[in-house]
């Protein structure tokens, strides 16, 4: 080994010890894995791995959908992190996304007559209403009776998708639906605006942006600081006049409202109307890409994109190979499980 | 009168058939949540119990075999939660979900096969002493042998941790791992038999469902019980015998929506259908003033979980 | 009168064998398991029909696609990927078939049970509620304490035409006779289904039918607690050989292959294709023991009667479950009248949403 090359070595060395090498052993395993089910259950293993892997991000048109998918993802995994960043655990994404969806709705079909740019902003603040309601709920209930966070908002997930059924199957009900239950279609100045030709809309970009500011405020800001005091030590920070309380209704809100925009942006720009079924599961995905983030704003924009990939790219499974929706969900499984064992077992490595 | 009797324990009973899968999750959840471990993915273990269980019912053709082929799924899709938390060191939230997505997944998966066969259920208590018993026995003949057994899981459960040495150790743990190493007991060894436990009786929990109430197999068909389960655990306030009531709300809200469709009460189905959430959480607002202090009863390791969301 | 437009089956078949064109691509889309022993079910055997049936045919198919953003993104997969026939099996895939129907014009799509059609888009469905009419003349005859009982999922058209057909052909022999109806809000829902069975049966009812994705649960428990049952979407008489009466099924395969022949030989329509007992899309199961020989005559002569169109299911009076008119004396609903229903009709208990 020359000596010009030792250096390079050596930094490649310690750049494995970290997060990279990390990274990098996760990628190798889930690779691994993957392939190994596919083999197992019988199928061309490294050919449908490409499919797999081109169905996510292979051409532009896959690239979109990934990134359709990515919006929602990225919204409730904020929705978890935030309030995460004051050690609370919130499961609620999937239920403050329908409360957004719902409240959106709420102000489109008040409002179906206005322009858009009286009614675009009306459906924003009103789905943002809807979401933050549904994070304050469980926030009040913390901060004033002592309710454990985490079952409250579980709870909620269930009656805020049922509150959606309830006014799509009756009073909000098209009466021109054929009878379908869904409200109305979305007038033209209801729907967020798209890009490129593509399903891709407004909701990825304000994703983006709340991750960012977010990512500064919490680690930049007075506020942010705060939040660290009073997570570490609620008392120490009342003295300090950091109220614990006040701290856990906002980031409740501000979590909520963000999952909010994400059931409005798929109610308005995806299926143009209010519907059952309008998410599937986004809220408990959001809550992985959370905690493999390991609740970092910034990490969470890539992982994100990353894992609507994988949910897009499961159209190939059954598309090339014929395998069931559930290989997909047992790939999510995998994937998940194998970042936080390596993880887990680099991070105890490194504090030795 | 007897109208009204009657009717009332209908729903009762009816309250006690839907309340058992959920309370045999409450009872092995707040097990391995006295050790100072939670385990979200209860939901994915009753899966893959409810379609093992099932799946080895068909092919055997015994269904007291897909009971405790049920236990063993149940088991072992713990181990993985206890691998990534015991031996990785994971964080156990989100180690019980990825728990809950495979157990989901790899029930769906295999599951397919054995849709729509038909299975002996475990039978009931028809035609025994107990069908005789005048008024109740109407009431109690129906009853299968998964109800019995969760029921009798309760007094067996408490006497073992209150009265036993090994359940004092296993509180302990769950307060303070150092006081268990201190006593000269490996922690981890009682937190890998609690996960284990919660395994085992999620498993059970599913086997009641597919094996023995329904005498089915459909993917998905514990519909978010087992997740409601862990929060109910908080009802229960880690107690065995707490956690019957807790079920029995759970149980008597789900039957009380279909029971109030059934005499005519003019509201929409769907808002009734948000009675089995909203009444615990109604009855934690209620029931948690008094306790805040205490905490609820919430073992003190598991408090340090709650607190270390990064 | 209802224009019921009739399939051909035996002529199609004897066309492909003639056939060697090169493969043609099928798609389905499911909106849950294929294995639901239910809806998809059926739908899937009626894919499976096709792969039997036709040699020149390769299918492929998606299940558990919520009728969301997803399914759009699906079909648009499958077209990329060569195939020519879409069937989009479920209600809510509608509108977005019709986007991406629009977006590749030579692709043919089949949607199941909608009421928009355009140039590349067709719907098929077939009449099912005369099926779960004769169900219920059967349940009329067979009930003792003159109460049904209806497990159903959610208030959609199908959905009412079934509980609103099955009362009327229990009335139709048996004037006493109401249906109450329990909502479970969910397609697929085992233990809430087995409980609201329950609480059907302790609130007097003595014959159980439903409309969720699969039938095993209620008519399990029917045969449990020693009550009849009638079936919907698949035969489920093995679950219950004491209490089992008959059941509405479905036999897609030959309307399916009909379809993708006329795809294939440029005789495609873009109507609204609709199968009935005639040709057997919707049809009745084998009775099962409970049904004496009596009853089953007077069931079978009704279904000639529906067969050889000497009788309606929706012709008038119709009234609904307040006591208005909604079909008069002498009128009969048509075929969009019925396929968007939204109204129960008298002697149904139970709110409508």
């Amino acid at each position: 080994m020359t000596s010009a090359t030792q250096p390079v070595v050596k930094l490649g060395l310690q750049l494995l010890r970290g997060p990279a090498g990390a990274v990098l052993v996760m990628t190798a395993i889930f690779v691994v894995a993957t392939l190994a089910f596919f083999a197992i259950n019988g199928r061309e293993a490294v050919s449908l791995f490409q499919e797999m892997v081109m169905g996510a991000f292979g051409d532009s048109y896959s690239f979109s959908e990934t990134l359709v998918k990515t919006a929602p993802i990225l919204l409730t995994a904020l929705a978890v992190a935030l309030p995460a960043r004051l050690g609370l655990i919130s499961v609620g994404g999937e239920g403050q996304l329908y409360l957004g969806a719902l409240f959106g709705t709420g102000a489109v079909l008040a409002a179906v007559d206005q322009p858009g740019w009286i009614l675009m902003p009306l459906m924003l603040a009103g789905s943002m209403a809807g979401g933050a309601l549904w994070g304050v709920i469980p926030g009040l209930l913390k901060t004033r009776l002592g309710v454990n966070e985490t079952i409250s908002t579980l709870l909620l997930n269930y009656v805020g998708i049922l509150l959606v059924s309830f006014v799509v199957h009756g009073p909000w009900k098209n009466p021109n639906s054929l009878g379908w239950p869904a409200t109305i279609e979305f007038p033209a100045g209801a729907i967020l605006p798209q890009f490129f030709d593509t399903r891709v809309h407004m909701g990825l970009v304000f994703g983006i942006v709340a991750a960012i500011v977010l990512h500064i405020l919490v680690t930049r800001s007075r506020w942010g600081l705060g939040l660290q005091v009073s997570r570490s030590n609620p008392r120490v920070g009342a003295t300090a006049g950091i109220s614990y309380e006040r701290n856990v209704l906002i980031v409740m809100a501000v979590g909520g409202l963000l999952a909010g925009l994400a059931g409005i942006a798929e109610a308005s720009v995806i299926q143009n109307r209010l519907q059952d079924g309008l998410a599937s599961g986004y809220g408990m995905t959001g809550f992985l890409v959370a905690w493999l983030a390991g609740q970092h704003f910034l990490r969470i924009i890539p992982l994100s994109v990353l894992m609507g990939g994988l949910l897009a790219s499961a159209d190939s499974l059954q598309l090339y190979a014929q395998l069931p929706k559930a290989s997909a969900d047992i790939l999510q499984a995998l994937l998940f499980i194998i970042v936080l064992a390596v993880a887990s077992l680099w991070a105890r490595r490194s504090n030795i | 009168m007897e109208y009204f009797t009657t009717e009332l324990l209908t729903l009762l009973f009816a309250a006690l058939r839907s309340a058992t899968p959920v309370l045999a999750v409450v009872l092995g959840e707040a097990m391995t949540q006295r050790s100072g471990v939670i385990n979200l993915g209860v939901e994915g273990q009753m899966l893959l119990g409810a379609m093992t269980g099932f799946a080895v019912a068909s092919v055997t053709g015994d269904p007291w075999l897909g009971v405790i082929a049920a236990c063993c799924a149940g088991i072992a899709l713990s181990m993985v939660h206890a691998i990534l938390v015991l031996g990785c060191g994971a964080n156990q939230i989100a180690s019980g979900v990825a728990v809950l997505i495979l157990g989901g997944g790899l029930s769906a998966y295999y599951g397919t096969p054995f849709v729509g066969d038909k299975i002996d259920a475990l039978g009931n208590l028809n035609h025994t002493f107990v069908s005789d018993i005048p008024l109740l026995g109407e009431f109690l003949g129906p009853i299968t042998p998964t109800v019995l057994i969760t029921l009798l899981a309760i007094p067996a459960i408490s006497i073992f941790l209150f009265r036993t040495r090994t359940g004092l150790r296993w509180r302990s743990t769950g307060e303070s791992q150092d006081i268990t190493r201190n006593l000269g007991h490996n922690p981890t060894y009682y937190q890998l038999a609690a996960i284990a436990f919660g395994g085992l009786m999620s498993g059970f929990a599913g086997a009641a469902l597919a094996v023995d109430y329904t005498a089915n197999w459909v993917e998905g068909m514990t519909a978010g019980r087992g997740l409601v389960a862990v929060g109910l655990v908080i009802v229960a306030r880690w107690n065995p015998w707490y956690a019957l009531p807790a079920a029995l709300l759970f149980g008597a809200s789900e039957a009380l929506n279909l029971k109030l469709q059934s005499w005519g009460v003019d509201i929409s189905p769907y808002l009734l259908a948000t009675l089995p959430y909203m009444i615990p959480l109604s009855v934690l607002m209620l029931s948690y003033r008094g306790l805040r202090a205490s905490g609820g009863g919430m073992p003190a390791g598991l408090r340090v979980v709650f607190q270390s969301a990064r | 009168m209802k224009k019921v437009i009739r399939t051909l089956l035996a002529s199609s078949i004897l066309a492909i064998s003639v056939q060697a064109a090169a493969e043609t691509k099928v798609g389905f889309i499911y909106v849950g398991p294929k294995s639901d022993y239910g809806y998809n079910y059926a739908q899937d055997q009626g894919r499976l029909y096709m792969e039997e049936h036709m040699d020149d045919v390769e299918t492929v198919y998606f299940e558990n696609i919520p009728e969301n953003a997803d399914v759009q993104r699906v079909m648009e997969r499958m077209v990329r990927s060569g195939v020519e026939v879409v069937f989009p099996t479920s209600y809510g895939y509608l509108d977005h078939a019709l986007k991406v129907a629009e977006k590749y014009p030579d692709v043919h799509f089949a949607h199941s049970g909608g009421l928009k059609t355009s140039d590349n888009l067709m719907t098929y469905f077939a009449e099912i509620d005369q099926a779960m009419y004769l169900a219920g003349v059967a349940a009329g005859l067979t009930t003792e304490t003159n109460q049904l009982g209806f497990i159903a999922a959610h208030p959609i058209p199908q959905v009412l035409r079934n509980i609103n057909a099955f009362t009327r052909g229990a009335q139709s022999v048996n004037p006493e006779v109401t249906t109450s109806v329990i909502w479970t809000s969910s397609w697929s829902d085992p233990t809430k289904e087995a409980e609201a069975a329950e609480a059907l049966i302790s609130g007097g009812a003595d014959v159980l039918t439903g409309h969720v994705d699969s039938p095993i649960n209620y008519v399990q428990v029917a045969e449990r607690r020693g009550v009849y049952s009638v079936g919907y979407h698949a035969d489920a008489s093995q679950f219950a050989p004491k209490g089992w009466l008959v059941g509405a099924i479905w036999n897609w395969g030959p309307m399916m292959v009909d379809i993708v022949n006329s795809a294939k030989d440029g005789s495609w329509k873009s109507e609204h294709l609709r199968g009935d007992l005639l040709t057997e899309a919707a049809m009745l199961s084998d009775f099962g023991a409970a049904v004496s020989e009596d009853d089953k005559q007077t069931v079978l002569d009704r279904q000639k009667a529906i067969m050889d169109e000497e009788f309606q299911v929706w012709a008038g009076p119709v009234i609904g479950q307040d006591g208005t008119v909604i079909v008069e004396e002498g009128d009969t609903m048509t075929l969009e009248e019925t396929e968007k229903m939204d109204f129960l009709v008298q002697g149904v208990q139970g709110r409508l949403k």
